[in-house]
């Protein structure tokens, strides 16, 4: 059963694009680490942690198209679970720093001891440990999640109202986060990492490793995405996503579909940020800025909603020009980052994915309709492919 | 499927060719310095002319033939207020770049999100904004004012000359006014101040309706005690509270306000007729009377082709951070860093306010600290003048850092020394 | 200290606390100061106001008694104003006000308010006027002219806070005898902002002249405060407790506690009491000025939503450049009003007024142009006006910031928007009260214009059926694209009356977007009684948990209310009923 599952995800774009990232995954590392610094095939370091970032905040995009591309929440909050699952993993590195932090403090960390705090909160405990660290990574934004989806979902809270509340619930931990008296660092955040699993986090070797992790959950995360939109569920998903009454007269607990794909989605925000601190080593508040949120869903929407290839895509790719404008021209990157929310909107509504699929759809529809006419019928699957986009 | 395989890969040689492109110019005449200051998001407001600052004293070192005899290349960043864009930006410019040394960083999250990676790469960053201590890094230079070169001082000045016995700390709700007020609170109770007589209040970010805390300030106020407010209000926060404190007809003469983050910059954005005579502390306002300071004032005004900018505290921090490497680098013939940090320690600028500032072993300067009250104009008039005080990075006020003292001469080479353990690495066990 | 001599003790062993006293030794040495201490207050030097006072007041007394008695002259103790710091400032000060001299009552206060310069060649003392490009000296006594002075050719004299006090007392008891009123009442506050008995006599002596009202209770309250702190009986010193409690508010309350020390035993259960009736009167006071506090902060919110009530609310369309509609609304007064200082400075308290049209139609043209450009390709594509929206905002944002620069601009309060008035123990600040009727009405003018205008009916039409409506023969594109400016031109004014209470600065449109569609969702999209009560109620709450639970935490509460309230009610307060909502 978990077999057809996981076979049923392997079409051939997903094929292609899991392959990429786990050759890519093997190939960056080992080009960093193994040759030479002046070889021309050298990558450096930096590059690597850079491209790491780049798949966290593809993987982040990754989840945001699960619920908004696929089932049709467009959730502004998706920020805060990164930041949560970020902040998961912050604890557990802060953990790991033991004594040496700046004063030496075997059990707190240094922001607590600077402002006077006698013993670790009830809520520190536990990260020092791996194994739970990780599992907070997963259950923290999914709990979340689903305690947000179980009351939202249940009133049938959706559309902009839905994007509204996701919004507030983003700023309302980012103000919460920002207090100090929450004992998640104020606004300095987490930070001054050493080592993760007794790696150092600085370490080349651990950049590469974190790196081909990244990579991989990432294809990891592709496969189970695939896997549930190209199931059943992924069908009654679409549904709810086109026309949600119509699926709940059909008799499907509609709450209970949104409910479940959300809590998915999620964990795997929860994931991204895992990777994604001991990579830029930082996490603070300002992740949970909901202008972070959105963000995210315009890599969504550049790259191609609906589409599992398209998020990753235009992650990476804005992502990639955010580096390079805000490196080369300071001055005009907001203009270009702009211009570019602007410009996909109007004239790439779906994206780059989805408009390229789409000309290919419409190329093999010509064709299918000139072979037609020469007697073949083959019409027919293609515009059911069209009337399922 | 081919076109996504090729897609991908077309996206990979995009990516690997920005992150080249910027290193690909370095030519061997010149020494490239990083400028790391958000020129966009939240604290652009702020950051944006210490870049221009930066730009502006390369041009100048160029006009004097520069360092070394080569011309100094300023690399501009803008790390957009995203605090782990510093970080990213930081490795841009130390390993990409090439950089000598980097002039940046406002808030403390960003400095606390660069600090390992100029530590990994063994770079060299000038911090010039005033900060909360509690750190000393060996690659990291703190130009502006730690909390002794600011707020205790301001402190004293209101106690003696003003006889304030009440105090109201109000900041924002960060790290910054957070640590200095658990040190003030602690200094102001070491001189007798009862608890009750301390009333300490956090706002949010950006925090704009000011209307009850100002009454709050009011009613602390009436217990017929002379009463001060001692703000750690955050930069942007402060227009609407200052408005609201003219509107209610809070005088400095009954309630003075003295403030650690309001420079001539934020009063830019202000009627200050109503707020005449509260006051601030720095380590320089652009009234100092010194012809140092009038130099650098016109240099300014010309090279923003403004009349009306205004200079200001963390402008004279970064003034004398440039300064400092200058002179260290001329001494240690060459841009290495560890040669640098070597070579920097006790080398002696003039500042602004007339003076010289001295960089200390614990990577602080001295300075002195000024205080001055608010004109009609918008300036400030200097009121009291202390002798250099040198940065205290681990505070005499809080329990787990008095011990601590931080020197990176050898054979020393430590941030955290325990003075009473004797050993380095804060508690040392 | 030189870069390459170190003078610093060599660091053997590991360190021990010697280390860092040794250090500290050195420093001190070198001139440094490392950390503050309290070096206590000279308080033989620092005269007191008592002091000050107590010689004014021989002084005057024996002016009175003797006003033939040839008085000192104030010039020589003016003229040594301009050498003296400020503990000797303050010392000729006392002597000036001793003097008694009426003349002296100009230069004092050009004194407090800094425009009192000596010259640099003789060492004296001038008021000075700007006139171009230097100063007009003004003689600090006779009022006449002196003639002009480059600007370098004079030293301003430094004045304090504390200065500043000694400044307004003196001139209390200077000027209590005054001809002119309002003088006069001044005078009487003064003296009641700075209890002493010695001014005892000297305002009876004043209230026995004294025949306006209203200055006449000022004086009696400023005699009951010096009662209070005189060794006059306990009978008296009853009366005067009961004259502050009548006066009631925080001054009283202040005044109060400050005797409550020294008071004659006899009198403490009357203090006590006194107190305690301010206080608990204080108390209700404070609840309704809560209240209006929270009005205020709710009219804010009304002001930033109203626009967004239109463009999100009615036509449906996620305006993330909402609020820079806001900004620009914000920067057109700055415009206006700098052009206003060049030119007609007179009209300054008419820059408001000026402004509002020019932000109407400033940001009423940016909307056309947005609506025309962008979000007329986007109707029925709800969420992706967001992202294009989101797209202008940061264009937008970033425009600003190249032609403005980043930091913050001044937009000046003009006089009829500042300062405060009492009504009871609560102070109203004036601009709080404009801005409150001045959201009111823009709700009136909308509500007007939406339910009985024909462009109204025609904008009501096109949003509930846009193809029934075109079938009529409603312009649909035209209705689109003036209702979206007309919502954009509301929030260009609301720009100009923030712009009172905010910082002016490219991310001024940032920090209201959120609250905005807070106030708009949890109102009720599509309805404007919504917004209002929306607004209003959220401000309230906000105002009501701030005292007891901070701001940040008070405000995370509220967005969590929000969140829950929708849960409840997931279309807002005011729900659209019928059939236009499910679709």
């Amino acid at each position: 059963m978990i077999s057809g599952f996981v076979f049923r995800a392997l079409e051939g774009k997903i094929v292609v694009a899991i392959a990429i990232l786990l050759v890519i995954a093997i190939l960056v590392p080992a080009l960093n680490l193994l040759t030479p610094p002046d070889s021309a095939l050298h990558i450096p370091t930096y590059a690597v942690s850079l491209f790491g970032k780049y798949l966290c905040y593809a993987l982040l995009a990754l989840a945001l198209d699960l619920v908004w591309g696929y089932c049709g929440i467009l959730s502004l909050g998706h920020g805060a679970f990164f930041a949560l699952g970020g902040y998961a993993m912050g604890m557990y590195l802060m953990r790991q720093i033991g004594s040496r932090g700046v004063y030496g403090n075997p059990v707190l960390p240094d922001f607590m001891v600077f402002l006077n705090w006698k013993e670790l909160p009830w809520f520190w405990h536990g990260f020092d440990w791996f194994v739970f660290a990780m599992a907070m990574v997963l259950v923290v934004p999914g709990l979340l999640a689903f305690i947000f989806g179980w009351f939202a979902f249940r009133s049938r809270v959706n559309g902009v109202y839905l994007s509204i509340i996701t919004q507030a619930m983003t700023y309302a931990l980012l103000l919460a986060f920002f207090r100090n008296d929450m004992g998640f660092g104020g606004n300095n955040g987490l930070t001054d990492f050493k080592d993760i699993l007794g790696f150092p986090v600085q370490a080349d070797g651990t950049r590469a490793v974190l790196f081909a992790m990244s990579a991989i959950m990432l294809a990891f995360c592709l496969l189970i995405a695939s896997a549930i939109v190209r199931s059943k569920f992924g069908k009654v998903l679409v549904g709810v996503r086109d026309a949600e009454s119509r699926v709940r007269f059909l008799g499907f607990r509609v709450e209970n579909i949104k409910l479940f794909t959300f809590v998915v989605s999620a964990m795997m925000a929860g994931i991204a940020g895992a990777l994604f601190v001991p990579q830029v080593g930082i996490i603070n508040p300002g992740e949970f800025a909901p202008a972070n949120s959105i963000e995210v869903v315009v890599w969504t929407a550049v790259g191609g909603r609906g589409t599992l290839i398209g998020p990753i895509i235009g992650a990476v790719l804005v992502n990639a020009g955010k580096s390079f404008f805000t490196g080369a021209f300071p001055e005009i990157w907001l203009y270009a980052l702009g211009g570019l929310f602007i410009a996909v909107t109007l004239f790439l509504p779906k994206g780059i994915v989805g408009t390229v699929q789409h000309g290919l759809k419409a190329r093999k529809a010509m064709k299918a309709a000139v072979e037609a006419e020469k007697g073949r019928d083959e019409a027919a699957p293609v515009a059911q492919a069209q009337a399922a986009e | 499927m081919t076109f996504k395989a090729k897609f991908a890969g077309a996206l990979l040689a995009t990516v690997m060719s920005t992150t080249a492109l910027s290193g690909a110019f370095a030519a061997d005449d010149t020494i490239k310095i990083g400028v790391l200051h958000s020129l966009s998001g939240t604290m652009a407001i702020s950051e944006t002319t210490l870049k221009d600052v930066m730009l502006m004293l390369v041009e100048e070192q160029n006009k004097k033939g520069g360092v070394l005899g080569k011309k100094l290349e300023a690399v501009v960043v803008d790390p957009a207020s995203d605090w782990p864009l510093f970080a990213e930006k930081a490795r841009q410019l130390i390993s990409q770049d090439k950089v000598a040394a980097v002039f940046g960083c406002w808030t403390s999250s960003s400095r606390k999100s660069v600090l390992p990676v100029f530590e990994e790469l063994n770079s060299i960053l000038f911090y010039p904004v005033q900060y909360e201590g509690e750190e000393s890094s060996r690659n990291i230079f703190y130009t502006g004012a730690a909390p002794n070169q600011q707020a205790i001082p301001a402190v004293d000045y209101l106690a003696e000359s003003e006889g304030v016995q009440r105090w109201v700390l109000a900041g924002t709700d960060y790290v910054y006014p957070q640590t200095t007020n658990k040190i003030l609170k602690a200094y102001l109770m070491s001189k007798g101040v009862a608890e009750s007589d301390i009333m300490v209040n956090y706002t949010p970010f950006g925090h704009s309706d000011w209307q009850t805390i100002v009454s709050d300030i009011k009613k602390f106020g009436s217990a017929g005690k002379k009463t001060a407010v001692v703000s750690t209000i955050n930069g942007d926060a402060n227009v609407p509270f200052y408005k609201e404190l003219g509107n209610q007809g809070i005088k400095a003469e009954d309630i003075p306000v003295v403030a650690f983050s309001v420079g001539e910059e934020e009063l830019a954005g202000l009627d200050t007729k109503p707020l005449v005579g509260h006051l601030a502390a720095w380590n320089y306002f652009q009234s100092v009377d010194a012809e140092v300071n009038a130099d650098f004032i016109k240099e300014w005004k010309t090279f923003t082709k403004n009349d009306k900018r205004v200079t200001n505290d963390p402008m004279e921090a970064a003034y004398i951070g440039f300064n400092a490497w200058v002179k260290a680098v001329e001494a240690a013939g060459t841009t290495d860093t560890d040669k640098v940090l070597d070579s920097i320690i006790g080398v002696s600028v003039p500042n602004l306010s007339g003076g010289t500032s001295t960089v200390m072993p614990n990577h602080h300067i001295t300075k002195p600290v000024l205080i001055g009250e608010i004109q009609a104009d918008g300036q400030f008039e200097i009121v009291q003048e202390t002798p250099a005080v040198v940065g205290d990075e681990w505070s005499d006020y809080l329990p787990d850092s008095k011990n601590l003292i931080s020197d990176w001469r050898k054979p020393m080479s430590c941030g955290n020394f325990n003075v009473a353990s004797g050993k380095c690495g804060g508690k040392g066990s | 200290m030189g870069p390459r001599s170190d003078p610093l003790p060599a660091l053997n062993e590991v360190g021990e606390r010697e280390l860092r006293r040794r250090r500290q030794s050195f420093f001190r040495s070198q001139g440094f100061r490392r950390g503050g201490t309290f070096r206590p207050a000279d308080r033989g030097e620092i005269m007191t106001l008592k002091s000050l006072l107590q010689a004014f007041l021989a002084c005057l007394i024996l002016s009175f008694a003797a006003p033939s008695f040839a008085q000192s002259d104030p010039k020589p103790l003016i003229d040594a104003l301009a050498k003296a710091d400020f503990n000797e400032a303050e010392k000729l000060l006392g002597q000036i006000a001793a003097s008694g001299d009426a003349r002296v009552v100009p230069a004092l206060n050009a004194f407090a308010e800094g425009d009192l310069y000596f010259r640099k060649s003789d060492n004296l003392v001038f008021i000075a006027k700007t006139a171009g490009s230097g100063f007009e000296l003004i003689d600090p006594l006779t009022g006449a002219s002196a003639g002009q002075a480059a600007k370098n050719a004079v030293t301003k004299i430094k004045v304090n806070n504390n200065l500043r006090r000694v400044i307004r007392s003196a001139m209390g008891g200077l000027t209590l005898l005054s001809a002119d009123r309002a003088v006069r009442l001044q005078a009487a506050d003064a003296v009641l902002r700075s209890p002493s008995p010695e001014n005892l006599d000297l305002v009876e002596a004043a209230l026995a002249k004294e025949t306006d009202k209203e200055v006449k209770a000022r004086m009696e309250e400023a005699r009951a405060v010096s009662v209070l702190s005189s060794d006059r009986s306990i009978d008296e010193k009853r009366g005067a407790i009961e004259t502050i409690k009548n006066l009631g508010g925080r001054n009283s309350l202040g005044i109060l506690n400050s005797v409550s020390g020294s008071i004659d035993a006899g009198l403490k259960g009357d203090l006590d009491a006194a107190i305690a009736a301010i206080e608990s009167e204080q108390q209700l006071w404070d609840m309704a000025q809560n209240v209006w506090y929270g009005l205020s902060l709710g009219s804010v919110l009304l002001l930033a939503a109203i626009g967004l009530a239109i463009t999100f609310g009615v036509m449906g369309i996620i305006n993330m450049a909402h609020g820079e509609m806001v900004m620009l609304g914000a920067y057109s007064t700055f415009v206006v009003q700098d052009v206003i200082r060049d030119n007609a400075p007179n009209l300054f308290d008419w820059s408001l007024a000026i402004a509002l049209p020019v932000a109407f139609l400033v940001t009423g043209a940016v909307g056309l142009v947005i609506e025309r450009g962008v979000i007329r390709f986007l109707y029925g594509r709800p969420l992706e006006t967001l992202l294009a929206t989101w797209g202008v905002s940061l264009i937008l944002q970033q425009t600003i910031r190249s032609i403005f620069g980043p930091t913050n601009q001044e937009v000046g309060n003009p006089s009829w928007m500042s300062g405060s008035f009492p009504v009871g123990g609560m102070t109203i600040t004036w601009n709080r009260m404009w801005i409150i009727l001045f959201s009111m009405s823009i709700f009136v003018a909308l509500l007007v214009l939406l339910k009985k205008s024909a462009f109204g009916l025609n904008m009501r039409a096109v949003t509930q059926n846009r193809r029934m409506a075109s079938s009529m023969g409603i312009k649909t594109p035209w209705v689109d694209a003036f209702t979206f400016a007309l919502g954009s031109g509301i929030a260009g004014i609301a720009g100009v009356a923030l712009s009172q209470i905010d910082n002016v600065s490219p991310n001024l449109g940032q920090s209201y977007i959120i609250d905005s569609f807070m106030v708009v969702v949890f109102g009720g999209v599509g309805n404007l009684w919504g917004t209002l009560v929306g607004a209003l109620s959220l401000g309230v709450l906000n105002k009501f948990l701030e005292p007891s639970v901070g701001a940040v935490l008070g405000k995370i509460l509220v967005l969590v209310l929000i969140i829950l309230f929708i849960q409840k009610r997931p279309r807002g307060l005011f729900a659209l009923k019928g059939r236009a909502v499910e679709a």
